[in-house]
Protein backbone atom coordinates (compact mmCIF):
# COMPACT_ATOMS: atom_id res chain seq x y z
CA UNK A 1 0.00 0.00 0.00
CA UNK A 2 3.04 2.19 0.29
CA UNK A 3 3.85 2.10 -3.40
CA UNK A 4 4.63 5.37 -5.02
CA UNK A 5 1.67 6.60 -7.01
CA UNK A 6 3.54 8.72 -9.53
CA UNK A 7 3.03 7.29 -13.02
CA UNK A 8 5.70 4.88 -14.17
CA UNK A 9 7.46 5.77 -17.40
CA UNK A 10 7.89 2.82 -19.71
CA UNK A 11 8.57 -0.75 -18.77
CA UNK A 12 11.61 0.15 -16.65
CA UNK A 13 9.45 2.37 -14.46
CA UNK A 14 6.78 -0.31 -14.17
CA UNK A 15 9.18 -3.13 -13.33
CA UNK A 16 11.22 -0.92 -11.03
CA UNK A 17 8.56 -0.56 -8.36
CA UNK A 18 9.14 -2.41 -5.08
CA UNK A 19 6.57 -5.21 -5.33
CA UNK A 20 6.09 -7.52 -2.39
CA UNK A 21 3.20 -9.70 -3.53
CA UNK A 22 3.88 -9.81 -7.26
CA UNK A 23 6.73 -11.05 -9.43
CA UNK A 24 6.72 -9.34 -12.80
CA UNK A 25 8.36 -10.58 -15.99
CA UNK A 26 8.62 -8.78 -19.28
CA UNK A 27 9.13 -10.32 -22.70
CA UNK A 28 10.08 -7.51 -25.03
CA UNK A 29 9.78 -9.48 -28.27
CA UNK A 30 6.01 -10.02 -27.99
CA UNK A 31 5.49 -7.32 -25.34
CA UNK A 32 4.11 -9.74 -22.77
CA UNK A 33 3.83 -8.67 -19.15
CA UNK A 34 3.51 -11.57 -16.75
CA UNK A 35 2.40 -11.06 -13.16
CA UNK A 36 2.86 -13.94 -10.76
CA UNK A 37 1.13 -13.50 -7.44
CA UNK A 38 3.03 -14.52 -4.32
CA UNK A 39 1.02 -13.55 -1.27
CA UNK A 40 2.72 -15.79 1.26
CA UNK A 41 2.02 -17.93 3.09
CA UNK A 42 -1.69 -17.69 2.28
CA UNK A 43 -2.31 -16.72 -1.32
CA UNK A 44 -5.31 -14.42 -1.18
CA UNK A 45 -6.38 -10.95 -2.25
CA UNK A 46 -4.96 -9.02 0.68
CA UNK A 47 -5.26 -5.24 0.60
CA UNK A 48 -1.55 -4.97 -0.24
CA UNK A 49 -1.81 -7.52 -3.06
CA UNK A 50 -4.77 -5.70 -4.56
CA UNK A 51 -2.95 -2.38 -4.22
CA UNK A 52 0.06 -3.70 -6.10
CA UNK A 53 -2.02 -5.28 -8.85
CA UNK A 54 -3.99 -2.06 -9.24
CA UNK A 55 -0.70 -0.18 -9.50
CA UNK A 56 0.38 -2.45 -12.36
CA UNK A 57 -2.94 -1.86 -14.09
CA UNK A 58 -2.64 1.90 -13.60
CA UNK A 59 0.87 1.84 -15.04
CA UNK A 60 -0.34 -0.12 -18.05
CA UNK A 61 -3.16 2.39 -18.56
CA UNK A 62 -0.68 5.27 -18.30
CA UNK A 63 1.62 3.69 -20.88
CA UNK A 64 -0.68 2.93 -23.82
CA UNK A 65 0.75 0.48 -26.31
CA UNK A 66 3.41 -0.74 -23.90
CA UNK A 67 2.05 -4.27 -23.40
CA UNK A 68 0.15 -6.38 -25.90
CA UNK A 69 -0.47 -9.32 -23.57
CA UNK A 70 -0.99 -9.54 -19.82
CA UNK A 71 -0.78 -12.92 -18.08
CA UNK A 72 -1.77 -13.49 -14.46
CA UNK A 73 -0.68 -16.65 -12.67
CA UNK A 74 0.56 -17.77 -9.27
CA UNK A 75 4.01 -18.37 -7.83
CA UNK A 76 2.57 -20.43 -4.98
CA UNK A 77 2.63 -24.17 -5.78
CA UNK A 78 -0.78 -25.81 -6.16
CA UNK A 79 -2.68 -22.63 -5.29
CA UNK A 80 -3.87 -19.99 -7.74
CA UNK A 81 -5.76 -17.94 -5.20
CA UNK A 82 -7.95 -18.58 -2.17
CA UNK A 83 -9.88 -15.38 -2.83
CA UNK A 84 -10.75 -12.90 -0.13
CA UNK A 85 -8.65 -12.29 2.96
CA UNK A 86 -10.82 -14.28 5.39
CA UNK A 87 -9.18 -12.91 8.53
CA UNK A 88 -9.81 -9.38 7.31
CA UNK A 89 -13.46 -10.29 6.63
CA UNK A 90 -13.83 -11.70 10.14
CA UNK A 91 -12.29 -8.52 11.55
CA UNK A 92 -14.57 -6.23 9.54
CA UNK A 93 -17.71 -8.23 10.27
CA UNK A 94 -16.92 -8.34 13.99
CA UNK A 95 -16.29 -4.59 13.95
CA UNK A 96 -19.60 -4.08 12.07
CA UNK A 97 -17.62 -2.00 9.58
CA UNK A 98 -19.80 -1.94 6.49
CA UNK A 99 -17.86 0.97 4.98
CA UNK A 100 -14.61 -0.99 4.93
CA UNK A 101 -16.38 -4.09 3.60
CA UNK A 102 -17.71 -1.93 0.75
CA UNK A 103 -14.26 -0.43 0.26
CA UNK A 104 -12.71 -3.91 0.01
CA UNK A 105 -15.38 -5.05 -2.44
CA UNK A 106 -14.97 -1.85 -4.44
CA UNK A 107 -11.24 -2.44 -4.80
CA UNK A 108 -11.91 -5.96 -6.08
CA UNK A 109 -14.38 -4.58 -8.60
CA UNK A 110 -11.86 -1.93 -9.71
CA UNK A 111 -9.46 -4.74 -10.59
CA UNK A 112 -11.91 -6.84 -12.57
CA UNK A 113 -13.26 -3.71 -14.23
CA UNK A 114 -9.78 -2.95 -15.58
CA UNK A 115 -9.43 -6.49 -16.91
CA UNK A 116 -12.91 -6.26 -18.43
CA UNK A 117 -11.79 -3.23 -20.43
CA UNK A 118 -8.21 -4.25 -21.18
CA UNK A 119 -9.01 -4.73 -24.88
CA UNK A 120 -9.71 -1.00 -25.10
CA UNK A 121 -6.05 -0.51 -24.19
CA UNK A 122 -5.02 -3.06 -26.79
CA UNK A 123 -4.09 -5.61 -24.15
CA UNK A 124 -4.97 -9.27 -24.53
CA UNK A 125 -5.42 -10.91 -21.11
CA UNK A 126 -4.81 -14.51 -20.05
CA UNK A 127 -5.24 -16.14 -16.63
CA UNK A 128 -3.45 -19.37 -15.80
CA UNK A 129 -4.62 -21.36 -12.75
CA UNK A 130 -2.39 -24.22 -11.66
CA UNK A 131 -4.04 -25.00 -8.35
CA UNK A 132 -6.87 -24.24 -5.94
CA UNK A 133 -8.98 -21.33 -7.18
CA UNK A 134 -11.60 -20.41 -4.65
CA UNK A 135 -14.19 -17.67 -4.24
CA UNK A 136 -12.66 -14.35 -5.20
CA UNK A 137 -9.81 -16.23 -6.84
CA UNK A 138 -12.27 -17.69 -9.34
CA UNK A 139 -14.14 -14.40 -9.71
CA UNK A 140 -10.89 -12.66 -10.56
CA UNK A 141 -10.12 -14.85 -13.59
CA UNK A 142 -13.55 -14.67 -15.21
CA UNK A 143 -13.09 -11.31 -17.01
CA UNK A 144 -9.85 -12.47 -18.67
CA UNK A 145 -10.04 -13.05 -22.41
CA UNK A 146 -8.61 -16.55 -22.05
CA UNK A 147 -8.86 -18.67 -18.93
CA UNK A 148 -6.50 -21.64 -18.79
CA UNK A 149 -6.71 -24.23 -16.01
CA UNK A 150 -4.31 -27.07 -15.45
CA UNK A 151 -6.13 -30.36 -15.14
CA UNK A 152 -5.87 -30.92 -11.38
CA UNK A 153 -7.10 -27.43 -10.53
CA UNK A 154 -10.23 -27.33 -8.41
CA UNK A 155 -12.40 -24.25 -8.24
CA UNK A 156 -15.67 -23.02 -6.88
CA UNK A 157 -17.59 -20.47 -4.89
CA UNK A 158 -17.74 -21.88 -1.33
CA UNK A 159 -19.16 -18.71 0.25
CA UNK A 160 -22.69 -20.09 0.64
CA UNK A 161 -21.32 -22.69 3.06
CA UNK A 162 -20.87 -19.90 5.58
CA UNK A 163 -24.06 -18.08 4.53
CA UNK A 164 -22.46 -15.55 2.22
CA UNK A 165 -22.15 -15.34 -1.55
CA UNK A 166 -19.38 -14.25 -3.91
CA UNK A 167 -20.01 -10.52 -4.32
CA UNK A 168 -17.29 -9.26 -6.63
CA UNK A 169 -18.45 -10.17 -10.09
CA UNK A 170 -19.27 -13.88 -9.78
CA UNK A 171 -22.88 -13.56 -10.93
CA UNK A 172 -22.34 -11.19 -13.85
CA UNK A 173 -19.24 -12.85 -15.25
CA UNK A 174 -20.37 -16.45 -14.71
CA UNK A 175 -23.70 -15.70 -16.36
CA UNK A 176 -21.97 -14.12 -19.34
CA UNK A 177 -19.52 -16.99 -19.75
CA UNK A 178 -21.71 -19.95 -18.92
CA UNK A 179 -25.32 -18.87 -18.49
CA UNK A 180 -27.65 -18.42 -15.55
CA UNK A 181 -28.13 -22.15 -14.86
CA UNK A 182 -24.41 -22.73 -14.38
CA UNK A 183 -24.04 -19.55 -12.30
CA UNK A 184 -26.89 -20.67 -10.06
CA UNK A 185 -25.52 -24.18 -9.80
CA UNK A 186 -22.06 -22.99 -8.82
CA UNK A 187 -22.93 -20.12 -6.51
CA UNK A 188 -25.86 -21.75 -4.73
CA UNK A 189 -24.22 -25.14 -4.20
CA UNK A 190 -20.88 -23.90 -2.90
CA UNK A 191 -19.36 -27.06 -4.31
CA UNK A 192 -15.99 -27.39 -5.95
CA UNK A 193 -15.55 -28.28 -9.60
CA UNK A 194 -12.74 -29.91 -11.50
CA UNK A 195 -11.07 -28.16 -14.41
CA UNK A 196 -12.81 -30.50 -16.84
CA UNK A 197 -16.21 -29.81 -15.28
CA UNK A 198 -15.59 -26.10 -15.68
CA UNK A 199 -14.46 -26.58 -19.27
CA UNK A 200 -17.67 -28.47 -19.96
CA UNK A 201 -19.62 -25.55 -18.51
CA UNK A 202 -17.63 -23.09 -20.66
CA UNK A 203 -16.32 -21.22 -17.63
CA UNK A 204 -12.80 -22.21 -18.56
CA UNK A 205 -11.50 -21.92 -22.12
CA UNK A 206 -8.66 -24.42 -22.09
CA UNK A 207 -7.63 -27.28 -19.82
CA UNK A 208 -3.94 -28.08 -19.98
CA UNK A 209 -2.31 -31.19 -18.62
CA UNK A 210 -0.60 -30.59 -15.29
CA UNK A 211 2.73 -28.90 -15.88
CA UNK A 212 1.76 -27.87 -19.41
CA UNK A 213 0.01 -24.60 -18.55
CA UNK A 214 3.02 -22.45 -19.34
CA UNK A 215 3.37 -24.07 -22.75
CA UNK A 216 -0.30 -23.48 -23.49
CA UNK A 217 0.10 -19.80 -22.53
CA UNK A 218 2.92 -19.51 -25.06
CA UNK A 219 0.75 -21.18 -27.70
CA UNK A 220 -2.16 -18.82 -27.00
CA UNK A 221 0.06 -15.77 -27.27
CA UNK A 222 1.63 -16.96 -30.52
CA UNK A 223 -1.80 -17.76 -31.90
CA UNK A 224 -3.19 -14.31 -31.09
CA UNK A 225 -0.10 -12.27 -31.92
CA UNK A 226 -0.32 -12.27 -35.75
CA UNK A 227 -3.94 -11.11 -35.56
CA UNK A 228 -3.67 -9.05 -32.39
CA UNK A 229 -5.32 -5.91 -33.78
CA UNK A 230 -8.31 -7.78 -35.15
CA UNK A 231 -8.62 -9.87 -32.01
CA UNK A 232 -8.66 -6.76 -29.84
CA UNK A 233 -11.29 -5.16 -32.07
CA UNK A 234 -13.40 -8.31 -31.90
CA UNK A 235 -13.05 -8.56 -28.12
CA UNK A 236 -14.10 -4.94 -27.70
CA UNK A 237 -17.15 -5.74 -29.79
CA UNK A 238 -17.74 -8.82 -27.64
CA UNK A 239 -17.87 -6.60 -24.56
CA UNK A 240 -20.26 -4.25 -26.34
CA UNK A 241 -22.54 -7.11 -27.31
CA UNK A 242 -22.62 -8.58 -23.80
CA UNK A 243 -21.87 -5.66 -21.53
CA UNK A 244 -21.29 -6.00 -17.83
CA UNK A 245 -22.64 -2.95 -16.02
CA UNK A 246 -20.48 -1.31 -13.38
CA UNK A 247 -23.69 -0.27 -11.60
CA UNK A 248 -24.64 -3.92 -11.25
CA UNK A 249 -21.21 -4.84 -9.84
CA UNK A 250 -21.30 -1.96 -7.36
CA UNK A 251 -24.85 -2.73 -6.26
CA UNK A 252 -23.92 -6.36 -5.65
CA UNK A 253 -20.92 -5.28 -3.56
CA UNK A 254 -23.28 -3.14 -1.45
CA UNK A 255 -25.63 -6.09 -1.04
CA UNK A 256 -22.70 -8.39 -0.22
CA UNK A 257 -21.46 -5.99 2.49
CA UNK A 258 -24.93 -5.78 4.02
CA UNK A 259 -25.23 -9.59 3.99
CA UNK A 260 -21.78 -9.95 5.56
CA UNK A 261 -23.03 -8.04 8.57
CA UNK A 262 -25.79 -10.60 9.05
CA UNK A 263 -23.31 -13.45 9.48
CA UNK A 264 -23.74 -15.23 12.79
CA UNK A 265 -21.04 -16.42 15.14
CA UNK A 266 -21.50 -19.91 13.70
CA UNK A 267 -20.98 -18.58 10.16
CA UNK A 268 -17.84 -16.76 11.26
CA UNK A 269 -16.56 -19.91 12.94
CA UNK A 270 -17.00 -21.77 9.65
CA UNK A 271 -15.07 -18.99 7.93
CA UNK A 272 -12.37 -19.30 10.59
CA UNK A 273 -12.34 -23.06 10.05
CA UNK A 274 -11.62 -22.46 6.38
CA UNK A 275 -8.96 -19.88 7.22
CA UNK A 276 -7.34 -22.35 9.60
CA UNK A 277 -7.31 -24.99 6.88
CA UNK A 278 -5.51 -22.53 4.61
CA UNK A 279 -2.99 -21.95 7.39
CA UNK A 280 -2.52 -25.70 7.87
CA UNK A 281 -1.69 -26.16 4.20
CA UNK A 282 0.63 -23.15 4.29
CA UNK A 283 2.30 -24.84 7.25
CA UNK A 284 3.03 -27.92 5.15
CA UNK A 285 -0.02 -30.13 5.78
CA UNK A 286 -1.28 -32.28 2.93
CA UNK A 287 -4.88 -31.16 3.30
CA UNK A 288 -6.03 -27.56 3.10
CA UNK A 289 -8.98 -25.40 2.21
CA UNK A 290 -10.27 -27.63 -0.60
CA UNK A 291 -10.52 -30.66 1.68
CA UNK A 292 -12.08 -28.51 4.41
CA UNK A 293 -14.72 -27.24 2.00
CA UNK A 294 -15.57 -30.83 1.10
CA UNK A 295 -15.93 -31.65 4.79
CA UNK A 296 -18.05 -28.53 5.32
CA UNK A 297 -20.29 -29.58 2.46
CA UNK A 298 -20.89 -32.87 4.23
CA UNK A 299 -21.16 -31.33 7.68
CA UNK A 300 -23.75 -28.81 6.69
CA UNK A 301 -25.70 -31.56 4.95
CA UNK A 302 -26.44 -29.25 2.12
CA UNK A 303 -28.18 -32.09 0.43
CA UNK A 304 -26.99 -30.61 -2.83
CA UNK A 305 -29.93 -31.25 -5.05
CA UNK A 306 -28.63 -31.84 -8.47
CA UNK A 307 -29.56 -29.09 -10.86
CA UNK A 308 -29.73 -31.40 -13.78
CA UNK A 309 -26.37 -30.31 -15.09
CA UNK A 310 -24.28 -33.22 -16.19
CA UNK A 311 -21.14 -33.47 -14.13
CA UNK A 312 -19.42 -35.97 -16.33
CA UNK A 313 -15.90 -35.44 -17.41
CA UNK A 314 -16.41 -34.96 -21.11
CA UNK A 315 -12.87 -34.35 -22.18
CA UNK A 316 -14.33 -31.64 -24.40
CA UNK A 317 -11.49 -31.94 -26.86
CA UNK A 318 -13.11 -29.39 -29.17
CA UNK A 319 -12.24 -26.61 -26.72
CA UNK A 320 -8.64 -27.66 -26.23
CA UNK A 321 -7.81 -26.16 -29.55
CA UNK A 322 -4.29 -25.31 -28.58
CA UNK A 323 -3.21 -28.39 -26.67
CA UNK B 1 -11.58 9.26 2.52
CA UNK B 2 -12.85 6.40 4.72
CA UNK B 3 -13.58 6.98 8.39
CA UNK B 4 -10.59 6.58 10.68
CA UNK B 5 -11.30 2.95 11.58
CA UNK B 6 -11.11 2.09 7.87
CA UNK B 7 -7.95 4.15 7.48
CA UNK B 8 -6.42 2.33 10.44
CA UNK B 9 -7.25 -1.08 8.99
CA UNK B 10 -5.74 -0.13 5.64
CA UNK B 11 -2.64 1.51 7.13
CA UNK B 12 -1.86 -1.45 9.40
CA UNK B 13 -3.13 -4.37 7.33
CA UNK B 14 0.36 -5.57 6.46
CA UNK B 15 1.30 -5.40 10.16
CA UNK B 16 -1.72 -7.60 10.95
CA UNK B 17 -0.74 -9.94 8.16
CA UNK B 18 2.88 -10.01 9.36
CA UNK B 19 1.53 -11.34 12.66
CA UNK B 20 -0.87 -13.77 10.97
CA UNK B 21 1.73 -15.12 8.56
CA UNK B 22 4.71 -15.39 10.93
CA UNK B 23 5.83 -19.04 10.85
CA UNK B 24 5.41 -19.37 14.63
CA UNK B 25 1.83 -18.09 14.45
CA UNK B 26 1.04 -20.21 11.39
CA UNK B 27 2.34 -23.27 13.21
CA UNK B 28 0.48 -22.45 16.43
CA UNK B 29 -2.84 -21.90 14.65
CA UNK B 30 -2.36 -24.94 12.42
CA UNK B 31 -0.94 -27.43 14.90
CA UNK B 32 -1.33 -25.97 18.37
CA UNK B 33 1.60 -26.12 20.79
CA UNK B 34 3.42 -28.53 23.03
CA UNK B 35 2.46 -28.26 26.69
CA UNK B 36 5.81 -26.65 27.47
CA UNK B 37 5.40 -23.94 24.86
CA UNK B 38 1.80 -23.30 25.82
CA UNK B 39 2.80 -22.85 29.48
CA UNK B 40 5.49 -20.38 28.45
CA UNK B 41 3.01 -18.53 26.26
CA UNK B 42 0.46 -18.23 29.07
CA UNK B 43 3.16 -17.00 31.45
CA UNK B 44 3.99 -14.20 29.02
CA UNK B 45 0.32 -13.54 28.35
CA UNK B 46 -0.33 -13.18 32.07
CA UNK B 47 2.09 -10.28 32.22
CA UNK B 48 0.53 -8.64 29.16
CA UNK B 49 -3.00 -8.95 30.54
CA UNK B 50 -1.94 -7.80 34.02
CA UNK B 51 -0.77 -4.47 32.57
CA UNK B 52 -3.78 -3.96 30.31
CA UNK B 53 -5.88 -1.94 32.73
CA UNK B 54 -2.99 0.02 34.30
CA UNK B 55 -1.99 1.12 30.77
CA UNK B 56 -5.59 2.18 30.08
CA UNK B 57 -5.63 4.07 33.40
CA UNK B 58 -2.38 5.82 32.52
CA UNK B 59 -3.86 6.98 29.23
CA UNK B 60 -7.20 7.96 30.77
CA UNK B 61 -5.43 10.10 33.35
CA UNK B 62 -3.81 12.10 30.56
CA UNK B 63 -6.89 12.68 28.43
CA UNK B 64 -8.36 16.16 28.88
CA UNK B 65 -12.09 16.84 28.52
CA UNK B 66 -11.69 17.46 24.80
CA UNK B 67 -11.21 13.67 24.65
CA UNK B 68 -13.88 12.86 27.23
CA UNK B 69 -15.57 10.28 25.00
CA UNK B 70 -12.34 8.29 24.75
CA UNK B 71 -11.80 8.55 28.50
CA UNK B 72 -15.33 7.30 29.22
CA UNK B 73 -14.77 4.45 26.78
CA UNK B 74 -11.60 3.50 28.63
CA UNK B 75 -13.40 3.53 31.98
CA UNK B 76 -16.05 1.12 30.65
CA UNK B 77 -13.43 -1.03 29.01
CA UNK B 78 -11.36 -1.25 32.18
CA UNK B 79 -14.45 -2.30 34.09
CA UNK B 80 -15.11 -5.11 31.63
CA UNK B 81 -11.51 -6.30 31.60
CA UNK B 82 -11.00 -6.09 35.35
CA UNK B 83 -9.72 -9.33 36.82
CA UNK B 84 -9.17 -11.09 33.52
CA UNK B 85 -5.56 -11.81 34.47
CA UNK B 86 -7.11 -14.26 36.95
CA UNK B 87 -8.50 -16.20 33.99
CA UNK B 88 -4.97 -16.63 32.67
CA UNK B 89 -3.88 -17.84 36.10
CA UNK B 90 -6.74 -20.36 36.06
CA UNK B 91 -5.61 -21.59 32.64
CA UNK B 92 -2.05 -21.85 33.89
CA UNK B 93 -3.22 -23.94 36.84
CA UNK B 94 -5.13 -26.18 34.46
CA UNK B 95 -1.91 -26.92 32.57
CA UNK B 96 0.15 -27.44 35.70
CA UNK B 97 1.61 -24.04 36.58
CA UNK B 98 0.87 -22.74 40.07
CA UNK B 99 -0.06 -19.14 40.85
CA UNK B 100 3.15 -18.43 42.72
CA UNK B 101 5.22 -19.61 39.81
CA UNK B 102 3.20 -17.52 37.37
CA UNK B 103 3.46 -14.37 39.42
CA UNK B 104 7.19 -14.89 39.95
CA UNK B 105 7.84 -15.43 36.24
CA UNK B 106 10.27 -12.94 34.72
CA UNK B 107 8.69 -11.69 31.47
CA UNK B 108 10.65 -12.01 28.26
CA UNK B 109 12.34 -8.94 26.75
CA UNK B 110 9.57 -8.67 24.13
CA UNK B 111 6.87 -8.70 26.81
CA UNK B 112 8.77 -6.03 28.71
CA UNK B 113 9.17 -4.05 25.49
CA UNK B 114 5.45 -4.34 24.71
CA UNK B 115 4.38 -3.22 28.16
CA UNK B 116 7.06 -0.55 28.27
CA UNK B 117 5.94 0.90 24.95
CA UNK B 118 2.28 0.84 25.96
CA UNK B 119 3.04 2.91 29.09
CA UNK B 120 5.41 5.21 27.22
CA UNK B 121 3.24 6.00 24.17
CA UNK B 122 0.30 7.68 26.04
CA UNK B 123 2.79 9.82 27.92
CA UNK B 124 5.21 10.78 25.16
CA UNK B 125 3.22 10.39 21.92
CA UNK B 126 -0.47 10.94 22.58
CA UNK B 127 -2.84 9.48 25.21
CA UNK B 128 -5.00 8.09 22.38
CA UNK B 129 -2.13 5.71 21.53
CA UNK B 130 -3.77 3.37 24.01
CA UNK B 131 -6.49 2.78 21.40
CA UNK B 132 -3.81 1.25 19.19
CA UNK B 133 -3.00 -1.25 21.92
CA UNK B 134 -6.69 -2.04 22.32
CA UNK B 135 -7.19 -2.44 18.59
CA UNK B 136 -4.29 -4.80 18.00
CA UNK B 137 -4.89 -6.97 21.06
CA UNK B 138 -8.59 -7.21 20.27
CA UNK B 139 -7.91 -8.08 16.65
CA UNK B 140 -5.57 -10.81 17.85
CA UNK B 141 -8.13 -12.19 20.29
CA UNK B 142 -11.33 -11.75 18.25
CA UNK B 143 -9.95 -12.88 14.88
CA UNK B 144 -7.33 -15.41 15.88
CA UNK B 145 -8.41 -16.36 19.42
CA UNK B 146 -10.98 -19.00 18.49
CA UNK B 147 -8.86 -20.85 15.88
CA UNK B 148 -5.86 -20.75 18.23
CA UNK B 149 -7.94 -22.07 21.14
CA UNK B 150 -9.26 -24.86 18.88
CA UNK B 151 -5.72 -25.79 17.87
CA UNK B 152 -4.53 -25.82 21.50
CA UNK B 153 -7.50 -27.97 22.55
CA UNK B 154 -6.73 -30.48 19.78
CA UNK B 155 -3.00 -30.60 20.35
CA UNK B 156 -3.20 -30.89 24.15
CA UNK B 157 -6.41 -32.92 24.26
CA UNK B 158 -8.05 -30.37 26.56
CA UNK B 159 -11.78 -30.58 27.25
CA UNK B 160 -14.11 -27.62 26.83
CA UNK B 161 -12.58 -24.33 27.92
CA UNK B 162 -10.33 -25.92 30.53
CA UNK B 163 -6.87 -24.42 30.05
CA UNK B 164 -8.01 -22.13 27.21
CA UNK B 165 -10.70 -20.08 28.97
CA UNK B 166 -8.99 -16.73 28.46
CA UNK B 167 -8.27 -17.21 24.76
CA UNK B 168 -11.54 -18.93 23.90
CA UNK B 169 -13.73 -16.47 25.78
CA UNK B 170 -11.98 -13.42 24.38
CA UNK B 171 -12.46 -14.84 20.91
CA UNK B 172 -16.19 -14.20 21.35
CA UNK B 173 -16.17 -11.43 24.02
CA UNK B 174 -14.09 -9.13 21.88
CA UNK B 175 -16.61 -9.32 19.06
CA UNK B 176 -18.66 -6.64 20.77
CA UNK B 177 -15.51 -4.80 21.81
CA UNK B 178 -14.41 -4.46 18.18
CA UNK B 179 -17.70 -2.83 17.24
CA UNK B 180 -17.45 -0.46 20.20
CA UNK B 181 -13.86 0.37 19.38
CA UNK B 182 -14.84 1.23 15.81
CA UNK B 183 -17.42 3.68 17.14
CA UNK B 184 -14.77 5.37 19.29
CA UNK B 185 -12.15 5.47 16.55
CA UNK B 186 -14.31 6.62 13.64
CA UNK B 187 -14.91 10.22 14.75
CA UNK B 188 -11.37 10.60 16.09
CA UNK B 189 -9.60 13.57 14.53
CA UNK B 190 -6.14 15.07 14.81
CA UNK B 191 -3.00 14.00 13.00
CA UNK B 192 -1.00 13.53 16.18
CA UNK B 193 -3.56 11.25 17.80
CA UNK B 194 -4.11 9.24 14.63
CA UNK B 195 -0.38 8.81 14.01
CA UNK B 196 0.14 7.67 17.61
CA UNK B 197 -2.63 5.06 17.25
CA UNK B 198 -1.23 3.73 13.98
CA UNK B 199 2.25 3.51 15.49
CA UNK B 200 0.91 1.71 18.56
CA UNK B 201 -0.90 -0.84 16.40
CA UNK B 202 2.31 -1.57 14.50
CA UNK B 203 4.40 -1.92 17.63
CA UNK B 204 1.83 -4.12 19.39
CA UNK B 205 1.48 -6.50 16.44
CA UNK B 206 5.25 -6.64 16.07
CA UNK B 207 6.06 -7.28 19.72
CA UNK B 208 3.18 -9.72 20.26
CA UNK B 209 4.35 -11.70 17.24
CA UNK B 210 7.79 -12.01 18.80
CA UNK B 211 6.41 -12.88 22.22
CA UNK B 212 4.66 -15.82 20.58
CA UNK B 213 7.66 -16.71 18.45
CA UNK B 214 10.04 -16.72 21.41
CA UNK B 215 8.16 -19.18 23.60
Amino acid sequence: MSLATAPAHGIAGLLGRPYKTLRLEWSSDLRVLRARMQVRPIQCYSLAAMGELQQVFNDLSNNPGLARHFVLSSDVPKVFNFGGDLSLFVLLVRARDIDSLRLYGGRCVDLIWWVEHAAQLGIHTIALAQGDTLGGGLESVLPFHRVVFEKSTQAGFPEVLFNLFPGMGAWDFTVRRAGMAVASEMILSGRLFSADELLYRRLVDIVAEDGQGELVIEQVIHEVEPRHRGTMAALRAHRLSSPIRRESLDAIVDHWAECALTLTDRDLRLMERLARAQVRKAGGAEEGAVEEIKRMELDTAWGERRTGMDRRDTGAADRRVLS
Amino acid sequence: MPAFFGQLITATDEDRRAFETHPAVVDAVANGMTIERYRKFLLELYHVVWHFNPVCATAASRLPDTWASVRMFLYEHMHEEAGHEQWVLNDLEAVGVGRDEAQAHAPSPYTLALNGFNYWAPERRHPCAVLGMLYSLEVISSVYGSPFAAAIRESLLLEGDRGVSFIASHGSLDTQHMAELRQVLNPLEGDEAQAAIIEAVRVNFHHFTHILAEV
